[in-house]
């Protein structure tokens, strides 16, 4: 039984992979801490696994515990990101369609989301997912309004980093 | 947010450029702190044989003993030690086991039999040494007792001497020391397993709270 569960859960895990990495992409810098995030992240899914019921996508529960796992990691480590790989963005943008200028672009943007706290960067990745503010607001446990007021918010915060 | 939504178009694309974790990986990272424990445990128990080791050749026993006139009694020092090191060999051996069984276990049920087994064995280890050590320390006190000349004088005046009261002293005297001393290496052995074994005991009724 217990190991039908275990298995039910690695499966999944590998199948909704690129959720758990999307948020390790916006939380570190650095292979490394990658992993380990993603460890974590990992660890704590399967913790909160028998309290999944199902009644949800595997991705939309796992996308949640993730984020909640990002951002009181970040907040328990004093470290800050000091420094930004910046080669690491490169390979973001594929061949065939390689457009030196929108990379460029697209790097600052990094460099810019890297310097927002864990909750802004966690509104960033929920819009940047496609999130409503109806789930958004749930997820943080905020009103929608104060939703929208902080995406606007974050909105004038990157733009200001980016053209100071 | 024109910037925003460029990062946005290219958000799904970045998908492609995450290198896969397979499942096998996967099960891994969810035995790793278990048997990051088990590690520790491993690491710490040479540590501790090495630190024995060393005070052992700091000081020389095989100088007190021919201080003391007891030359006969280095051979029986030696059987003594070499057992004790046998022993703590064996136990460091078992740690070493459990912990490869620990970490390529890949079934939650076996998981826990070995997170039992190696509970089981660091208990053991640390009974073992705290025997040992009140050995020692009796055999100690019965050493000086019959060997060292100091205590030469110490058997004449109680010889003398009508009332048990120099006996009671030194055997209240000697109660209290072994109790300190004792205590101190149970002390030692608690916090250094203790944390450990404890660390050992969360993760398994984690996995417990999962075998329903």
């Amino acid at each position: 039984m217990n190991e039908d569960l275990e298995k039910s859960f690695v499966k999944q895990l590998r199948e909704n992979q690129n959720i758990i990495h999307k948020i390790c992409r916006l939380y570190t810098s650095g292979d490394d801490a990658h992993k380990d995030l993603f460890q974590e992240i990992t660890i704590q899914l399967w913790k909160a696994f028998p309290k999944f019921r199902g009644d949800s996508k595997f991705s939309t529960w796992a996308y949640r515990v993730a984020l909640n796992t990002a951002i009181t990691l970040y907040r328990k480590s004093t470290k800050s990101i000091a420094t930004i790989d910046y080669e690491k963005h490169q390979f973001f943008i594929s061949q065939e369609e390689y457009n030196f200028e929108e990379e460029e672009r697209i790097k600052l943007m990094y460099q810019a989301v890297y310097q927002l706290n864990d909750i802004e960067k966690a509104l960033v990745f929920m819009y940047l997912e496609d999130k409503d503010y109806t789930e958004i607001a749930e997820t943080l446990g905020i009103s929608e309004v104060n939703a929208r007021v902080k995406m606007n918010r974050i909105k004038g915060k990157l733009k200001k980093i980016l053209n100071p | 947010m024109e910037e925003l939504d460029l990062l946005k178009k290219y958000w799904k694309k970045s998908e492609d450029t995450f290198e896969q974790v397979s499942e096998v990986e996967i099960y891994k990272m969810l035995h790793k702190k278990s048997s990051s424990i088990v590690k520790w445990i491993l690491i710490i128990s040479i540590l501790e044989v090495l630190l024995w080791t060393l005070i052992s050749v700091c000081f020389n026993t095989d100088d007190y003993f021919k201080k003391i006139h007891g030359e006969d009694l280095i051979v029986y020092f030696e059987v003594f030690n070499y057992f004790n090191y046998a022993v703590i060999l064996t136990f460091i051996y078992l740690f070493y086991k459990n912990y490869i069984k620990i970490s390529t276990t890949v079934s939650i049920k076996q998981l826990m039999k070995d997170i039992l087994t190696t509970r089981r064995t660091v208990n053991y280890y640390v009974w073992y040494n705290l025997t040992m050590i009140t050995l020692s320390v009796f055999i100690g006190y019965a050493i000086a007792f019959f060997y060292n000349p100091a205590m030469i004088a110490l058997k004449e005046k109680m010889a003398h001497e009508k009332s048990n009261y120099t006996l009671l002293i030194i055997f209240g005297f000697l109660a209290l020391t072994t109790i300190i001393l004792v205590g101190l290496f149970w002390l030692f052995y608690r916090l250094l397993y203790g944390i450990l074994l404890k660390k050992l005991h969360t993760n398994y009724k984690e996995l417990k709270k999962i075998d329903l």
